[in-house]
């Protein structure tokens, strides 16, 4: 039971962080990222991270931190840094 | 570990690789085709917000939330009329200011020609404190072009940077990690942006700052980029933390005045 709602959660978290990335405060789509992380191998973390960059990010930014794509860099540096974790835990 | 679990692994990888891969092309692509990408998502995160507004004013329009509601309102609207009396207040002062200084500044709000433009995103979804406005290069803005609001559109909130067609977005003055020089009492400091319309800066503890004093910037055309909201010093400290913020609800606003650029 828990497995199938844990499986589920996936395209659900997806949505939430896709549409927080328009609607919701930058912290609840980087927390989807997160959670996603903890328990998938998802393709949808950087996709995220990059929709927030697309759609936020100013080009020609004032200072280095402010060009930077962190989101995108952030979703890459979680779906890969905790992939030694989920492959010792997980199984599918 | 059995050689199934070892595939599985393998092609987990496989996939998170090619993620990546995409994701780093589709990043590189945006930046060589000057904002192709950019420009759907922003086109459909445009579409996404102003449906969600729909339905939020539906639901709260529909009585369902009535009394919680007309307290949050009343709320709000007395909570605006403080921050139009502060608007009022710096606005007094900046005009003494300028008076003082030997009424060589040329007066700025009235001379301007511009737009006024709808905000068309949330103001509060961007971590890099940017939003979109429904103007864009054929309504003649440009790259830089200067965003205000407030009475008498007299609050440089931010600046252009990136003009579409019907639409742009603007970076704010207060931006996360964005500094910027202005001028209070007298004295220029650098004002680092906090995001959400705030800013902080140390000053002397020899310089005398009040809350509601206005801080002006030679950035902006010296026009008003905030009001301090408060002071924090310590005894030990040769300097006072100086909390400022823009005098205006961004979450609020519904329209700005964009002053493009001459």
């Amino acid at each position: 039971m828990l497995y199938r709602i844990a499986n589920n959660a996936r395209p659900l978290l997806a949505a939430l962080g896709f549409l927080g990335a328009v609607l919701l405060p930058p912290w609840v789509p980087l927390l989807v990222m997160v959670l996603l992380a903890f328990r998938f191998a998802a393709w949808e973390i950087p996709a995220i991270g990059l929709f927030v960059d697309l759609i936020w990010l100013a080009p020609s930014g004032e200072g280095l931190l402010a060009s930077l794509p962190l989101f995108t860099l952030a979703g890459l540096a979680l779906m890969w840094g905790l992939e030694p974790l989920r492959s010792e835990f997980l199984t599918r | 570990m059995s050689s199934y679990l070892r595939s599985d692994r393998r092609k987990a990888r496989r996939r998170l690789l090619i993620a990546t891969v995409i994701v780093v092309a589709l990043f590189a692509l945006d930046i060589l085709s000057g904002g192709f990408f950019r420009g759907i998502a922003r086109t459909a995160s445009m579409i996404v917000w102003s449906a969600g507004s729909r339905i939020e004013s539906a639901v709260f329009g529909s009585g369902y939330f009535s009394s919680r509601r007309s307290l949050q309102t009343e709320n709000d609207a007395l909570k605006q009329k403080i921050i139009e009396f502060e608007v009022e207040t710096a606005e007094i002062e900046t005009l003494k200011n300028e008076n003082a200084e030997l009424r060589e500044v040329v007066h700025l709000a009235e001379s301007t020609g511009g737009i006024t433009a709808p905000i068309v995103s949330s103001v509060r979804s961007s971590p890099y404190g940017t939003f979109m406005v429904g103007a864009g290069t054929a309504e003649g803005i440009s790259a830089g072009s200067m965003v205000m609001a407030g009475g008498g559109r007299s609050f440089v909130i931010g600046r252009i940077t990136e003009a579409g067609e019907h639409s742009s977005l603007v970076k704010e003055v207060f931006a996360p990690g964005v500094s910027a020089e202005g001028e209070l009492r007298g004295a220029v400091l650098l004002f680092e942006g906090q995001g959400g319309g705030n800013a902080r800066a140390k000053a002397p503890r020899t310089l005398s700052v009040a809350e509601g004093d206005s801080v002006t910037s030679a950035l902006f055309g010296g026009r008003l980029i905030g009001v301090v909201g408060a002071v924090s010093s310590d005894s030990g400290s040769a300097y006072q933390s100086v909390y400022v913020r823009t005098p205006v609800n961004l979450s609020k606003l519904q329209f700005v005045y964009v002053v493009p650029n001459r």
